[in-house]
């Protein structure tokens, strides 16, 4: 995920060069972004999609510049982490800015821009929603607004690219002015504020006939909890069906017959005609062989879900659904001693921890980042475990799986409160703007799905493989026979499961699916399925997941959430078996 | 002259004018400072936050513990 690159502020900071992509959250700027430099940034509908920045270069009168995409801010006072980052990049210089001004929002956007002003950088504004701003029957006078800005304010709509020829033609104008010639403010009394006012209501007619759209009418019907509530479960429940059903399908009429009739055959014939039987054919096409494990596991196990699981979100995430989610279900998040809006990155969660955890950044208290990220690493299975949980709980009794939802969400309320009382400080009460809905553009929304399959292809390979690796040396050295030995008190004697599910606690330090493919193929009975799965459910979350912990907090933090998660894995987890054996 | 009550209290649908606000920096940064004009779209069960509609045009969702420290006053529609 692009998220995954945090690169130090510093280095960036001093670049020369430098063109900043300022304005309020949720604004489009991120848009802007890949479509002047062609890199992908990562948009949603709300606010603090961006956390970090991202950079890249841009070509403007044959001179290369550094484009900045900075996180959304409605000041420079910042008030989260990811808001500081904006503040931190006005003040290091920079040679031009393109504010992003969201037309249906003007008053609010153009007090960012009063304070941008005070910096004595060459602005370019770009008005964009203007759709939206008309739907509401406001209608803005172009004119006037370059007059009063006294700068290039050019319409854009960044979602089909309009306007951004333009754009490149007066910033390249702006460049080679090099001095600010734009409106300076800041002096007088009551200042962004009555600036701001002042120009949005010589700029705007408000048009009073203004119809609301059918969106808007049903944007505004989610937000109550009747008819919100019902229809936010019901999505919710939709998107479950669409992710196990959808893998599902794709796993037995697509992908296992292809990895299983054509794909490993494939190699085995490769491998079997050129190696003599023994230790290194094995490694490479025996029952945990490279090229058998990494397709069943990988390709046939993993990926089908992670797709359907970001077919889904990125089309949750585009429209405006999360933060009705945080609105309607903050009241449940308040009573567990955090707030609505962390429902944003516990969602995330189910996908990758790792940019749920670097979101946390948009919170606005150190507490509440802790709260969630742990509850992440505990009881928030990425879609790569749950793909695997799915099919280890599917061959059993149906509530199986709905029995380990409900076990994650037990889990996920307890370890919320837990580290609430454990973490001094306060968590900041919900205070979110709720965007208009919106249907995904089809064209950010493609392209966002395959950026995303794009980087889980790339990141999970690597340690995808080194786990398989270690997996087929232990079970063809026959080192997993003696740590099995070592293990079995623990493995056999107080979890119930066989000696050989050492391989999973082993492969589940790499990656946490790890911690249940091997259970696979251990002809497991109902409850040792259940016992691992939730014993992979608590324990470590993966080694990505172990850095990126270290990185945003300490490493104090993230080492006592591993060995947390390990104990409590195995207690927990024995407790079930015992308390299990006694009804089976 | 209208009764001045906290934002908690303020009944849903109803137009009101705050009349003081915490110090908090995102508050100010939303627009929603003295004298705002806001209407109280919905409120939620079991201390749940307000919904406002802000200035007439962005909606912004408030949490119990800073709305109850937000003072408005009711206006009257004409």
């Amino acid at each position: 995920m692009s998220h995954h690159n945090v690169q130090t502020d510093e280095q960036v900071l001093k670049k020369p060069n430098k063109i900043l992509l300022m304005g309020n959250p949720n604004v489009g700027k991120s848009i802007f972004f890949t479509e002047l430099t062609g890199i992908h940034a990562v948009s949603g509908n709300y606010a603090g999609t961006t956390v970090s920045f991202m950079e890249g270069p841009v070509v403007i009168g044959g001179k290369e510049y550094t484009l900045i995409d900075v996180p959304g801010t409605y000041s420079l006072k910042p008030t989260s982490e990811a808001e500081a980052v904006a503040a931190r990049f006005m003040e290091s210089g920079a040679v031009a800015v393109i504010c992003v001004l969201d037309a249906s929002n003007l008053e609010r956007n153009l007090r960012l821009a009063m304070e941008l002003t005070l910096y004595e950088i060459p602005i370019v504004y770009t008005l964009n929603m203007m759709d939206v701003a008309e739907r509401h029957g406001v209608v803005i006078d172009m004119t006037q607004l370059r007059r009063d800005l006294v700068a290039p304010v050019i319409e854009t709509v960044a979602v089909k690219g309009k306007g951004l020829d333009e754009l490149l033609r007066q910033l390249e104008v702006v460049l080679k002015a090099a001095e600010s010639s734009g409106y300076s403010c800041g002096k007088c009394e009551g200042c962004p504020w009555a600036a701001a006012r002042d120009i949005c209501n010589r700029a705007c007619t408000r048009n009073a006939s203004a119809s609301p759209s059918f969106m808007d009418k049903l944007g505004d019907a989610m937000m109550k909890p009747m008819p919100g509530i019902p229809i936010a479960l019901l999505v919710m429940a939709l998107a479950i069906g669409v992710i196990v059903g959808g893998g599902e399908l794709l796993i037995h009429f697509l992908l296992e017959p292809l990895v299983d009739y054509i794909i490993v055959p494939f190699f085995y014939n490769i491998f079997a005609s050129l190696l003599p039987e023994g230790i290194l054919l094995n490694i490479l096409v025996g029952e945990f062989g490279i090229f058998v494990i990494s397709f069943e596991w990988i390709l046939a196990l993993i990926f089908p879900f992670v797709l359907m699981f970001y077919v889904a979100f990125t089309f949750l995430e585009d429209t405006g659904f999360l933060p009705r989610m945080s609105v309607l279900f903050d009241n449940i998040m308040r009573k567990l001693g955090t707030q609505g809006g962390s429902l944003i990155h516990v969602l995330m969660g189910y996908g990758c921890a790792v940019p749920a955890i670097i979101g946390t950044r948009a919170a606005t208290s150190r507490k509440e980042r802790i709260i969630i990220s742990a509850a992440i690493a505990f009881a928030i299975p990425c879609i790569s475990q749950s793909g695997a949980l799915i099919a280890l709980l599917a061959g059993y009794a149906w509530w199986m799986l709905p029995a380990m939802i409900a076990f994650s969400l037990l889990l996920f309320v307890v370890v919320t409160l837990v580290v609430g009382k454990i973490i001094k400080g306060k968590v900041d009460p919900l205070l979110i703007e709720v965007p208009n809905l919106l249907i995904p553009s089809p064209k950010s929304y493609g392209r966002k799905l395959l950026t995303r399959m794009k980087h889980f292809l790339k990141d999970a390979q690597i340690p995808m493989m080194i786990a398989i690796l270690i997996a087929a040396i232990l079970a063809e050295s026959g080192l997993l026979g003696i740590i099995a030995n070592a293990a079995q008190p623990i493995v056999s004697g107080w979890l119930g499961l066989p000696a050989e599910a050492v391989t999973a606690l082993i492969l589940g330090i790499v990656r946490r699916e790890m911690s249940v493919a091997p259970l696979l193929a251990l002809d497991l009975n109902a409850l040792q399925a259940f016992v691992g799965g939730a014993v992979s459910l608590m324990y470590l979350p993966c080694l990505s997941v172990f850095a990126i912990l270290t990185k945003e907090f300490k490493v104090r933090i993230a080492v006592t959430i591993g060995l947390s998660t390990v104990v409590l894995a195995i207690f927990v987890g024995g407790l079930i078996n015992q308390v299990g054996q006694l009804f089976v | 002259m209208s009764k001045i009550i906290n934002l908690y209290e303020a009944k849903k649908n109803g137009v009101f004018q705050v009349t003081s606000v915490p110090d908090i920096g995102l508050l100010e940064n939303l627009g929603l400072r003295n004298g705002t004009k806001v209407v109280v779209e919905s409120r939620y069960a079991l201390g749940g936050p307000v919904l406002l509609r802000i200035e007439n045009t962005f909606a912004v969702a408030i949490g119990k513990d800073i709305a109850t420290q937000i003072a408005v006053k009711e206006v009257v529609r004409q």
